[in-house]
């Protein structure tokens, strides 16, 4: 791929995306297409929407990228809201009911557990392993808020947990997965 | 709270994965301006995320990097610049992309602009060359079909049933010179072939004579000989005549009425 070699900070791709550099921007989908498709790929289950939405995703981003203020957090966790938010409006104005249907599988979690598709295309990260050997019950939370777009309550009641444990089982679940990055 | 109590608390592990409620979120932020730690432990989260998000990576197809890209260029014509949330965010923005596109627009509409002048300009020449070869070409057809219809009138002149050729010898003065009279016998018409007669030297002329009662008579000045162009010449008519003859003369405004140079060639009916 053509500009791999480049590698921008991230304040250098902020900097260089306000000015409409299409170059960082290509570094930009090429860093993150896949993750933000993952993201997609669980709320819609259907490979062309997700990618129809992942386009989207990334013409708002690229429209809209005044909008980020670094000072509210990393351009990731700016770029997954837009992306999961888009992703929700998709499913609710297709009128599908993807999701309360998935709720109301009994299988849901196993297909959450599941759900590392793609995992092996991301070999040379080296952290597969060690997030898969994150605790099941970790991944789920995990899978379920920041890839799924559920709320808090929905969780709760999706993992039979109390709503103030939501949080707690988060924090924990995520300094594991910490540890696990750092020990990489 | 204390810095410790807010790292622990969970709060930031939801705002990083979105899930905070709206106030959560805006104490999250004050936090986060107000505790450089609280801003650490926060871009930790996120980037243990960010890890965890591309080891479960879906590759979209390439297709729809290539049609992103389109949209964004097609886009790019009207680009948005907002210049206040640049400056919040201390960048100097450097010239929009999209200018050096119109720039770069421009400048192959003036490239083909002028390509386009020049190659009229060559046009025109080339057509204005060929305009007048066309001219000249149809000068010299011109030319072609005039002398072709004059021998051709010649031709029937010679051929003419009722032409009468004399024929004039030379005489001492000349003796390889000739001349050949065409008589027309119906119309008393005269003609004239001065082809095996010498060109005139300059400030002379040859004139005709036709002898009538047995004198000369001015029967016109032969205009058909200079230099070597030649044709059949129609001279002056004549219902009754003995013989022609020739003679060399120094132009005049006014032809003699009798011959004073010599006379080259003569013959009788």
């Amino acid at each position: 791929m053509l500009g791999e070699e480049i590698k921008y900070s991230e304040e250098e791709l902020v900097s260089r995306l306000l000015q409409k550099d299409q170059q960082a921007f290509s570094y930009l989908y090429d860093n993150y297409a896949g993750a933000l498709n993952a993201v997609i790929y669980r709320i819609v289950e259907e490979k062309e929407l997700a990618e129809d939405i992942l386009q989207e995703a990334f013409i708002k981003i690229w429209n809209n990228f005044t909008s980020y203020d670094k000072s509210k957090g990393r351009l990731f966790t700016w770029m997954v809201n837009i992306t999961k938010n888009l992703s929700i409006d998709t499913v609710r104005s297709k009128g599908y009911k993807k999701q309360k249907k998935i709720l109301g599988d009994e299988n849901f979690v196993i297909n959450l557990q599941d759900s590392n598709i793609g995992a092996e295309r991301f070999d040379t990260i080296g952290l597969n392993k060690q997030v898969n050997n994150l605790k099941p019950e970790y991944k789920i939370i995990i899978n379920m808020a920041y890839s799924s777009g559920f709320t808090q309550d929905e969780i709760s009641k999706q993992l039979d947990l109390p709503l103030g444990t939501v949080k707690t089982r988060m924090r924990a679940a995520i300094l594991e997965l910490r540890k696990h990055i750092q020990n990489t | 709270m204390k810095i410790k109590e807010i790292i622990s608390s969970g709060l930031l592990e939801l705002y990083a994965t979105g899930l905070a409620s709206e106030q959560e979120k805006q104490q999250v932020k004050l936090w986060a301006a107000q505790y450089p730690e609280v801003a650490n432990e926060l871009t930790q989260i996120e980037n243990s995320l960010e890890a965890y998000s591309k080891s479960y990576a879906i590759q979209p197809d390439s297709a729809v990097k290539e049609k992103l890209f389109l949209k964004i260029k097609e886009t790019a014509i009207a680009p948005v610049i907002s210049i206040n949330s640049t400056a919040d965010n201390g960048y100097v923005p450097k010239k929009s992309t999209s200018i050096s596109y119109w720039k770069i627009t421009a400048a192959a509409l003036l490239l083909l602009l002028i390509g386009s002048v020049v190659l009229n300009i060559s046009l025109f020449n080339t057509n204005n060359n060929n305009s007048s070869l066309l001219a000249s070409t149809n000068q010299q057809l011109q030319s072609i079909a005039d002398k072709n219809k004059e021998m051709e009138q010649d031709m029937l002149v010679v051929q003419s049933k009722y032409s009468m050729p004399v024929f004039l010898n030379g005489l001492e003065a000349a003796p390889d010179a000739a001349a050949k009279i065409f008589w027309m016998k119906n119309t008393g018409e005269v003609f004239i072939d001065a082809t095996n007669l010498p060109i005139t030297p300059k400030g002379k002329n040859y004139q005709l004579w036709a002898f009538v009662d047995g004198k000369p008579v001015d029967a016109g000045i032969i205009t058909s000989k200079t230099g070597d162009t030649y044709r059949i010449q129609k001279m002056k008519t004549f219902g009754k005549v003995e013989a022609f003859a020739v003679s060399l003369e120094e132009v005049k405004d006014i032809p003699n009425t009798s011959p004073q140079g010599p006379v080259l060639v003569m013959g009788k009916m």
